[in-house]
């Protein structure tokens, strides 16, 4: 191998470099923006406006979410509580049709978990709840949102904030486990 | 390789990691939704509890299944049940991993060329009552073959016999309790086993009965040992020619000459004749001579040992004398049995009105018949049902092969086994947590059976199966409710469904004791028959008779004498290891005729010379027959040929030492007074507990070391099973263990050894991250999340109680729904340990917040002590004066481990009997 050769190997190995590093840089950065998006604002299998049930109708969010009072978990609704208006309720709407096509068929709805936290994290809806943190506190203001959006960054830091804010424990092992 | 070379390497490797995680959908997680809410009115995030029966031996302990969302987590016993009072053993603890075995059988099985077709119901049934027909116009006798069965599936079977023209065989049982019943049918014209209620005996002499191992119902066994010891007046004589469990937890382990139990009874029934209550006159004349010498040469005790248990018996108000296990087991078994029944008999009580409910058990005679009437051809259809006589049958029975003989052999299993393997047909029975159903362990005493989940596959209970072949209509669920109120009325039937058991009126009959029938046996004994070396097949508190081998939870689990956990060995006492040049794994060959087999040794302290054991699951068949006076299994060999093979064999043993090397783990004596004297500088300031400081106490006079609380942290906390190969590598990941320490005299002291929560932690400042920390409730919490796995909490515990996740240990489907959802599963390279069940503490406090108080003493209970059988474990606030830890942690036994290294610890032990 001669020394030009060998220089000529050199500079494109740089090159090479250079423009992989640049390439995964841009495709990182790229994807952070993409997912951060789809996954603050999922697709859901059923549409399911907001919208029009809190902030049209004004109904409670116990009306459907049952156990946000008496567990840690605040659930999600079953299929039947949904059938309980829409039997009868604008039963022509292509939502609404996949909700009722679900039910009829036993298939229970696949819904994406917007607001999720580390397995490794307890937290109970019931403490918050019974401790008057209004369900905006964390989930923002549903009855304006038509897809369901994360809004809060659910972060250690940011509940700390509001445990040191209100004088709940911030003991490690509140949370932690 | 240079500089830029290694940067483009590592950039493309970095690049690949950081790439291939950001395509992970790891966030992803789905909200799935119920249809209908479940009747029983599901709340996720909240447990519901079922009251039903374990099953994982027949004892009938009550266990209570707690639900998460549908799926079975735990198993608890339920507290004031007349068979196990509160307790569970760790085979019951375990139970659960039968329901989840990812083994279990799916669908019936139909054999064919090389292998099992798996068929539909329809087509099983059918080919049964195809069967039967044939049979029963051909004229062969169509058979049934149970394990121990009670209460409502016993009177299913007979209903099934009767309209299907089948016969119901005497049930098989490894332990039947054979000798046993025979003596008592002799001595008090019943065949039964009666109850034994050993607290409220004063002096007890158990000969060769594993009380806390396998003997009838272990767990109340311990329950009662455990009221007994606290009271001053209680002495428990173990006689025994071996070690067991059972031996060390005994007061006083009396070793005998193999073959010297009914010396050591006759002995103590002539001289308990000098004393106030007589044996009756016949029975003394037809006892062969004994002199105290002779005596003290048969049983190989001494005199002064004899003196010792004659004169506490003599004593006595209220001796209790029980025989069993491997003193039944051999040539002779009849007699010690007999003794044993004429030494209670003669103080006059022995309780039928509770009897052990073996009425439909036979023996291993009862086995040989079988084989017998399979070679001659004269059996249709033969049905086995939750019982494996392949394995336990010897070989000259030929059972195996004679199974193939009838025209259909059908087996009612869950896992398959050595007897489904012969089967030409199985069905599949639900698991007793997915059915109904009943039992009756002792007379008048029901316990529930119901279901705490749907049937996981295509499987059916035993009783509805036998229903619908005798072709009812209804289903089994209704004909047990149509049974049970007709039995109990309305009123006790709700209190039945929502305690998980009834107690019915004891009938006030007492059994008649007359020995006239036991004169010709007694005349037969010949004390001289007493034997040397010899090879024992013991019964294990992991796997029962073998039931529980497939239990993996239970391999993970140490044996407590030997802390073996996988693998199969022989103990060897430690002058036979000196004579034959052997360490621990090294492998020994013992044989006796053609029979041989080779197994890694474990050198066993508290063993004589020349007495070796093995655990009965570590052996196949049963390789030394049948004692045909009994129909009890002959469980002794004398004389084996013992011989280092040069074969090494590592073995699990987890113990790293079987003595305390003076190290002062249990401290002799306790010197609370000298310990408070003890200054200790502090670097760190102290903490502060405004509310809670959680503690515990263990007291080891009660602690009878039988792993129970190690295999519940298992279960309730998702600690990994990890396997065999990393249990070689020393990385168990127990969270609690047992620590078993022999003192020189042969004793053993059980200490369980968790995460001792102390006060100033060792582990706490040299963690680089603040993973490991003291939170105001005075627990060590260690932050999963946080931790980066340095180890260095792990190198600077003095207990070594912290575990580190070499793994990410994932647990195969489905057994992975065992996982108790209130726990994170933790990930790779992460250290773990005991967190003083930190979710219940918390369930605890939000009950108590809701309530608007503190958290009452006994709310909280760790996994741990809620399955002690013993209740040797207490957990509660120091904080609150009255709380019974309080109390006890001021005891004079009082002490903790290691106080000297001024760690403070929040686990008291309290010291056991000198």
């Amino acid at each position: 191998m001669d020394e030009r050769t060998g220089k000529i190997l050199k500079c494109a190995a740089c090159i090479l470099t250079a423009l992989y590093f640049g390439a995964a840089v841009l495709a990182v950065a790229g994807m952070a923006v993409l997912r951060s998006d789809r996954l603050q604002a999922p697709e859901q299998p059923i549409d399911f406006p907001h919208t029009v049930h809190v902030g049209q109708l004004g109904l409670a969010c116990t009306y459907c979410h049952i156990h946000v009072e008496d567990s840690p978990e605040a659930g999600v609704p079953p299929l039947e509580i949904c059938m309980g208006c829409h039997r009868s309720v604008a039963v022509d709407r292509p939502e609404v049709r996949k909700l009722i096509r679900s039910y009829e068929q036993k298939k229970p709805v696949e819904w994406i978990k917007v607001h999720d936290l580390p397995d490794f994290i307890y937290f109970s809806h019931k403490r918050h709840v019974r401790a008057e943190v209004d369900c905006s506190a964390c989930h923002g203001d549903v009855a304006k949102m038509d897809r369901i959006k994360r809004v809060r960054p659910l972060r250690m830091g940011w509940c700390i904030g509001c445990h040191r804010a209100l004088g709940a424990s911030t003991d490690c092992a509140t949370c932690h486990l | 390789m240079d500089r830029r070379k290694f940067l483009q390497t590592a950039g493309i490797v970095s690049g690949t990691v950081f790439m291939g995680s950001c395509g992970s959908e790891r966030d992803q997680n789905k909200l799935i939704s119920y249809l209908v809410p479940p009747e029983d009115g599901v709340t996720p995030g909240k447990a519901l509890w079922y009251a039903t029966t374990c099953t994982e031996c027949t004892a009938g302990c009550g266990a209570m299944v707690r639900v998460r969302e549908g799926r079975p987590v735990k198993i608890e016993g339920i507290p004031e049940h007349p068979v196990s009072r509160g307790g569970l053993c760790m085979r019951g603890q375990s139970s659960l991993w039968r329901l989840y075995h990812p083994e279990r059988i799916k669908t019936p099985l139909l054999r064919q060329e090389g292998g099992f077709l798996e068929i539909s119901w329809e087509e099983a049934l059918g080919r049964i009552r195809e069967n039967l027909d044939v049979a029963r116009s051909e004229g062969r006798r169509s058979v049934y073959l149970a394990g121990r069965t009670t209460g409502s599936l016993s009177e299913m079977i007979d209903l099934f016999g009767e309209t299907a023209g089948v016969e119901r065989l005497p049930e098989f049982e490894y332990f039947s309790h054979a000798a046993l019943r025979r003596s008592y049918g002799a001595l008090f014209g019943r065949e039964e086993i009666p109850h034994f209620p050993i607290d409220e005996a004063d002096v007890l002499l158990t000969v060769g009965a594993d009380l806390l191992e396998t003997f009838l119902s272990p767990v109340d066994f311990a329950a009662r040992y455990s009221e007994a010891v606290s009271r001053e007046n209680f002495r428990w004589f173990h006689a025994e020619p071996h070690m067991s469990l059972t031996g060390a937890n005994a007061h006083r382990r009396l070793i005998l000459k193999p073959g010297g139990e009914a010396a050591l009874l006759a002995h103590l029934l002539r001289t308990s004749a000098s004393g106030g209550r007589k044996p009756p006159r016949a029975v003394l004349d037809s006892l062969p001579e004994l002199s105290p010498q002779d005596a003290a040469d048969a049983t190989g005790l001494g005199e002064k040992s004899l003196r010792e248990l004659t004169e506490a018996w003599a004593g006595a108000k209220r001796p209790m004398v029980i025989a069993g296990g491997v003193s039944v087991g051999q040539r002779g078994g009849e007699a010690v049995s007999l003794l044993a029944g004429l030494l209670q008999g003669m103080h006059g009580w022995a309780d039928f009105s509770r009897a052990e409910n073996y009425g439909n058990v036979g023996n291993a005679n009862d086995l040989a018949k079988l084989s017998d009437r399979l070679a001659t051809g004269g059996i249709g259809v033969i049905f086995i049902s939750r019982t494996n006589p392949v394995y336990h049958a010897p070989d000259d029975l030929h059972l195996s092969a004679r199974l193939r003989q009838p025209d259909l052999a059908v087996g009612f299993a869950d896992l398959p086994d050595e007897t489904t393997r012969e089967l030409d047909l199985i069905l599949p029975v639900s698991h007793t947590y997915e059915s109904w159903g009943d039992t009756e362990p002792r007379r008048g005493i029901r316990t529930l059976i119901r279901p705490a989940v749907q049937p996981l596959y295509d499987t059916r209970s035993e009783g509805g199966i036998l229903l619908e072949l005798a072709g009812k209509g209804e289903s089994y669920r209704d004909w047990l409710f149509s049974r049970w109120s007709g039995r109990f009325g309305e009123k006790a039937l709700g209190e039945f469904a929502s305690r998980g058991y009834l107690v019915e009126e004891a009938p006030g009959e007492k059994a008649q004791f007359d020995p006239a029938d036991a004169i010709d046996v007694l005349k037969r004994i010949d004390f001289a028959q007493t034997a040397g070396p010899g090879l024992w097949i013991t019964p294990s508190i992991r796997a029962f008779d073998g039931r529980s081998r497939p239990l993996k939870l239970l391999s993970e689990v140490p044996d407590p004498l030997t802390t073996i956990s996988y693998g199969r060995w022989v103990s060897v006492p430690e002058a036979d290891a000196k004579r034959l040049k052997i360490r621990d794994g090294e492998e020994v060959r013992l044989s006796s005729g053609d029979w041989s087999v080779e197994l890694p040794a474990r050198i066993q302290p508290g063993l004589l010379k020349g007495r070796f054991t093995v655990h009965r699951e570590h052996l196949h068949r049963a390789p030394f027959g049948i004692d045909p006076d009994t129909g009890e299994f002959i469980v002794r060999l004398d004389g084996p040929r013992v011989e280092k093979t040069g074969v090494k064999r590592p073995l699990a043993v987890l113990a790293g030492s079987t003595s305390r090397q003076g190290r002062g783990i249990i401290p002799d004596p306790v010197h609370r007074e000298a310990k408070k004297e003890e200054v200790h500088a502090r670097l760190y300031p102290e903490h502060e507990h405004p509310e809670y400081r959680w503690a515990m106490a263990v007291d080891l006079r009660r602690c009878i070391g039988c792993g129970a609380c190690a295999a519940a942290c298992y279960v309730e906390n998702n600690v990994p099973v990890t396997g065999q190969k990393d249990h070689l590598k020393g990385r168990e990941m127990s969270w609690l263990r047992i620590e078993p320490y022999y003192r020189d005299d042969g004793a053993v002291e059980f200490v369980p050894m968790l995460c001792q929560h102390c006060h100033f932690a060792p582990c706490e400042p040299v963690c680089p991250v603040y993973a490991a920390y003291h939170n105001p409730q005075g627990l060590n919490v260690q932050v999963y999340n946080r931790c980066v796995g340095t180890r260095y909490c792990s190198n600077n515990c003095p207990y070594k109680v912290r575990r580190f996740n070499w793994w990410p240990h994932k647990a195969e489907e489905p057994l992975r729904r065992m996982h108790n959802p209130d726990v994170p599963v933790r990930a790779r390279g992460v250290m773990e340990k005991c967190t003083f069940c930190i979710q219940r503490i918390r369930a605890a406090g939000d009950a108590a917040k809701d309530e608007g108080r503190k958290i009452r003493d006994g709310e909280v209970m760790p996994a741990c002590a809620q399955s002690c059988p013993t209740s040797a474990i207490v957990f509660g606030n120091l904080k609150d004066l009255e709380a019974k830890v309080t109390r006890l942690s001021k005891a004079d036994r009082a002490y903790r481990i290691f106080d000297v290294l001024g760690t403070e610890s929040s686990v008291y032990y309290l010291k056991g009997q000198e």
